[in-house]
């Protein structure tokens, strides 16, 4: 059995507007898992994801990251989640693509010696070095992602929460946004990623969890759920629609 | 600077003239941004042409223009646009971090001013004006789309640029608050590092020169 990373036991969540995000959420993951979390937009994906890092929490119910009660363990939750947001351009606070990177670090106080090493490091990682020294507001949109990805990564995390991680991309840009993600989860991260569009990643996803009006309607492998996609408002992929099973989207 | 005269003033431009090609601007590009802020210029000319009382030079009913009036008026109006440039040629050739630095260092002995936050909403301030400018572009051209230039009034024009544009840059910066606040943002941070460029000396020592230049002059 694989080890626990997150433990979410019945968790609402009830905006000051009255508006309820989500309602008695309890859902386990695993380490090493690729998550897809679908369903329409206001199904309450994006608040259950602020629940992961903390940035929002629950009214009732609680969530556990690696055993600490996340509402008492800001910050150590905080350099286990990762969250890349889906505007990259509001995610940016960096005047540099180095300074952006740098940015989690210099939070944590780390040291600037140790601060430039690792920042180089994950640079080179996701061949972005050569940008180093470019303005953020310049990038492509997949290099802008890309970006947002190295300025999380620099900081450790276990896992990576996507926030609709292929929105506004071309093609050369949710390919690379794509490769960046699956080298991420091979190389032992777990990734929770939020869209309403899955035929992306859906092959490289090992469970699907399906939300509507704030509630989990599904959770399963995605063989299995992938011919109820279309009840809950997210489009099944073509590949399984034309009863080839689901198929990589990376040519 | 403000309080120099003319041969000072001349000198400083020909300074800044110097620096603009050393740094690769064009002059005559810079001059067209700041079409509306030389319009101002005018009418401070205008302004100080027609109250300062001297030497009348022209009369008509109560308008009097006299040699007084002209020069002062000249050199108020110019001493704003060396101003203009000088702020100009800084903010090109200044990378945002180094100001955001500067600022650091020099709140630091201030007591009660929390010098990293301030020193990271300028930074914030410049790195976020692509964004805000990339807006107000988009939100134009969808008026554009939908004829909104056949409205003539600049002021219902400007209201229906403003209002979606500051909607949006408060939901920019709320997203912000949350990007910041999940990678663990708080005022005790590292300090930046300065790298000295080796230029410093005779950057200080050029600009004492400078400055006593136009004292003299």
């Amino acid at each position: 059995m694989q080890e626990l990373i997150i433990d979410i036991n019945a968790i609402c969540h009830t905006f000051s507007d009255g508006y309820v995000g989500i309602k008695n959420i309890s859902v386990s993951i695993s380490k090493g898992e690729f998550i897809i979390l679908a369903g329409k937009n206001g199904s309450g994906k994006t608040t259950l994801l602020r629940h992961l890092n903390g940035l929002l929490l629950p009214d009732s119910g609680h969530i556990s990251v690696n055993g600490h009660d996340v509402s008492k363990h800001l910050i150590q939750t905080r350099k286990t989640v990762g969250m890349v947001f889906q505007d990259a351009d509001t995610q940016i606070v960096g005047d540099t693509v180095f300074d952006e990177v740098a940015f989690g670090l210099e939070n944590l106080k780390v040291k600037r010696a140790e601060i430039n090493k690792k920042v180089t490091l994950i640079l080179e990682n996701l061949n972005l070095f050569h940008l180093k020294d470019r303005s953020p507001s310049t990038l492509s949109g997949g290099e802008k992602r890309k970006l947002a990805i190295a300025g999380i990564l620099v900081m450790d995390p276990e896992v990576i929460v996507f926030d609709e991680p292929f929105s506004n991309l071309d093609y050369p840009g949710t390919i690379q946004v794509l490769s960046t993600i699956i080298n991420l989860n091979q190389s032992g991260h777990t990734i929770i990623i939020a869209t309403h569009d899955v035929e992306t990643i859906i092959y490289e996803a090992t469970r699907i969890i399906i939300m509507e009006k704030g509630l989990i309607k599904e959770d399963g492998e995605p063989d299995s759920i992938v011919k109820y996609l279309e009840s809950y408002g997210v489009k099944e992929p073509c590949s399984s629609k034309f009863g080839l099973g689901l198929q990589p989207w990376l040519p | 600077m403000l309080s120099a005269h003319l041969p000072a003033c001349f000198f400083y431009f020909l300074i800044l003239l110097l620096f603009f090609k050393k740094a690769g601007l064009n002059f005559f590009a810079t001059l067209n941004s700041i079409k509306y802020f030389i319009l101002l210029l005018f009418f401070i000319f205008i302004a100080r042409a027609l109250t300062v009382k001297g030497d009348i030079i022209f009369s008509l009913y109560d308008i009097t223009i006299t040699e007084q009036s002209l020069t002062e008026g000249f050199l108020v109006a110019f001493k704003f646009f060396l101003v203009m440039l000088t702020g100009l040629l800084f903010s090109t050739t200044t990378k945002p971090s180094s100001v955001k630095n500067a600022v650091q260092w020099f709140l630091k002995p201030i007591p009660f001013v929390p010098e990293k936050r301030v020193a990271v909403m300028i930074s914030l301030s410049l790195s976020f004006m692509p964004v805000i400018l990339k807006q107000a572009k988009e939100i134009s051209d969808a008026q554009k789309a939908r004829c909104a230039n056949l409205q003539k009034n600049p002021v219902k024009r400007i209201i229906r640029l403003v209002l979606p544009l500051l909607k949006k840059t408060f939901i920019s910066a709320d997203r912000l608050v949350f990007a910041m606040e999940s990678r663990c943002y708080n005022d005790d941070r590292t300090d930046p590092e300065f790298l000295p460029s080796g230029k410093e000396i005779p950057f200080l020592i050029g600009s004492f020169i400078i400055s006593l230049s136009l004292a003299w002059l």
